[in-house]
């Protein structure tokens, strides 16, 4: 079998924190849709309004998050300002139907990030965003009933102490889907994050147990 | 494809793949594999997912900085229609890039590395082996590699990390057998002897992050070769 690599890698991006509301920035319980209405305002009408509100609660996440990888403000800062740039001017692009605000704000965050490394090391011929992720969507695999494959064997005796490891974001979301039989519509309604993220950690805890369980990934 | 891809890529790969903080030829290996496998794809967008979740759900303190400078000379730019934003996007994907040619085969090569690989060093051959360096700077050795069929590859050591992923037809060593989308990734303890199969030759994307050492008898003349699989 193949062994775990270390590869070198910078910070790590902290925990989920499910409590949304936010009372230091004044933005208080953002609802799962709120992000996506102001970005399709935008798209369609160049809503000002919307952008600035939209603005006004990414940019310091962004910084934060941009501190935390560059690790010096005026990278951060310069990092936010082509990141929302790109939010104001690509914003016909984003699609709610596909996938949440956040998603695709993170994305071109990360891209910009990571061209912004590489073009510091001034290499012309070189790896570049675009090739490491593609823009836009592969073709939709197949049904995905995997969840439910693994119902079963979630409440098996097997599962509990792996199910006790898995991060605490996506713990929670398993316990109140798997013990407590709630909708993804209720999780997420409940905890404030959009239904997206709440299908993802499902799937991302699932291939935990699964890879807990069998060890089959390298 | 109608086979399924074995070796993939561990969640720690695909999470620092999704985050960005993955060294770039490394991300560069992990993106051509995700191209090929429609597993990762998915699990790569579902991690992505939860990391911009977390992102857009920190808790921020009150800052400073005032921003309003830099949302005005923003809202200052034009906004792009959709149309125009649609055809840039069509003509970034849609750049026709040559099938690779080697040994007088065609190799259509995974997205990621279509740009890069329209761009590559050249072939360098050694028996049934073939190299030619990707453009892709960095602190690994990014290369394709051809192996024709019925060929070994000297029993070598790693150095440092090399990953390889199969583009192309059949590669085995003492471990297994591994086809097109499948990922291996050996560490500087693991000594292995590839070959291919009688009737089928093999293209792999070759990622190192130091020489080769070779290890049996009179293979070890090779060693002052490394360089050319490096």
């Amino acid at each position: 079998m193949l062994k775990s690599v270390s590869v070198p890698r910078h910070d790590r991006v902290p925990q989920a924190i499910t409590d949304t509301r936010d009372p230091m920035s004044g933005q208080e319980n953002a609802t799962a849709s709120q992000w996506e209405d102001a970005l399709t305002f935008v798209a369609l009408q160049r809503d000002k309004a919307a952008y600035a509100e939209l603005f006004s609660y990414f940019a310091p996440r962004l910084k934060a998050f941009g501190m935390k990888m560059f690790g010096n403000e005026q990278q951060a800062l310069e990092m936010v300002q082509d990141t929302m740039l790109n939010v104001w001017k690509k914003a016909a692009l984003f699609d709610a139907s596909r996938g949440c605000a956040s998603t695709w704000i993170f994305t071109i965050a990360r891209n910009v990030r990571f061209d912004m490394l590489r073009k510091k090391q001034s290499r012309k011929d070189d790896i570049s965003a675009d090739d490491l992720w593609l823009n836009g969507e592969y073709p939709e695999p197949q049904a995905d009933d995997e969840a439910a494959q693994w119902d079963n064997q979630l409440l098996s005796e097997k599962l509990a102490p792996h199910f006790a490891q898995l991060p605490p974001a996506q713990r929670e979301v398993m316990e109140k889907v798997y013990l407590q039989e709630k909708s993804h519509q209720e999780v997420s309604d409940e905890l404030g994050i959009p239904l997206g993220t709440v299908k993802s950690r499902i799937r991302l805890a699932l291939d935990r147990l699964r890879e807990a369980l069998d060890g089959a990934r390298n | 494809m109608a086979h399924a891809i074995k070796f993939h890529p561990g969640m720690a790969l695909l999470e620092q793949y999704a985050e960005g903080t993955l060294s770039a030829d490394v991300a560069l290996a992990v993106a051509a594999h995700i191209d090929l496998c429609p597993h990762c794809q998915r699990l790569s967008q579902d991690i992505t997912t939860d990391l911009a979740g977390q992102l857009a759900q920190q808790r921020v303190k009150k800052d400073p900085h005032d921003w309003s400078d830099m949302l005005a000379a923003i809202m200052a730019e034009p906004a792009m229609a959709k149309a125009e934003l649609q055809a840039e996007q069509h003509k970034a994907q849609r750049a026709a890039y040559e099938p690779i040619v080697v040994n007088q085969r065609q190799f259509m090569l995974p997205r990621a590395l279509q740009r890069l690989a329209s761009n590559h060093g050249k072939w360098l051959t050694l028996g049934g082996i073939a190299t030619a360096k990707l453009p892709a700077g960095g602190e690994h050795h990014v290369s394709l590699l051809y192996i024709d069929k019925d060929t070994e590859v000297p029993q070598h050591t790693h150095l440092g990390l090399e990953m390889t992923l199969v583009l192309s037809g059949k590669i085995a060593d003492e471990n297994g057998e591994y086809c097109a989308g499948d990922l291996l990734i050996n560490s500087p303890d693991d000594t292995h002897t590839p070959r291919t199969l009688a009737n089928e030759d093999c293209l792999c994307l070759s990622v190192l992050s130091a020489p080769l050492q070779f290890k049996k008898g009179l293979t070890r003349l090779l060693n002052p070769l490394q360089q050319f699989f490096y």
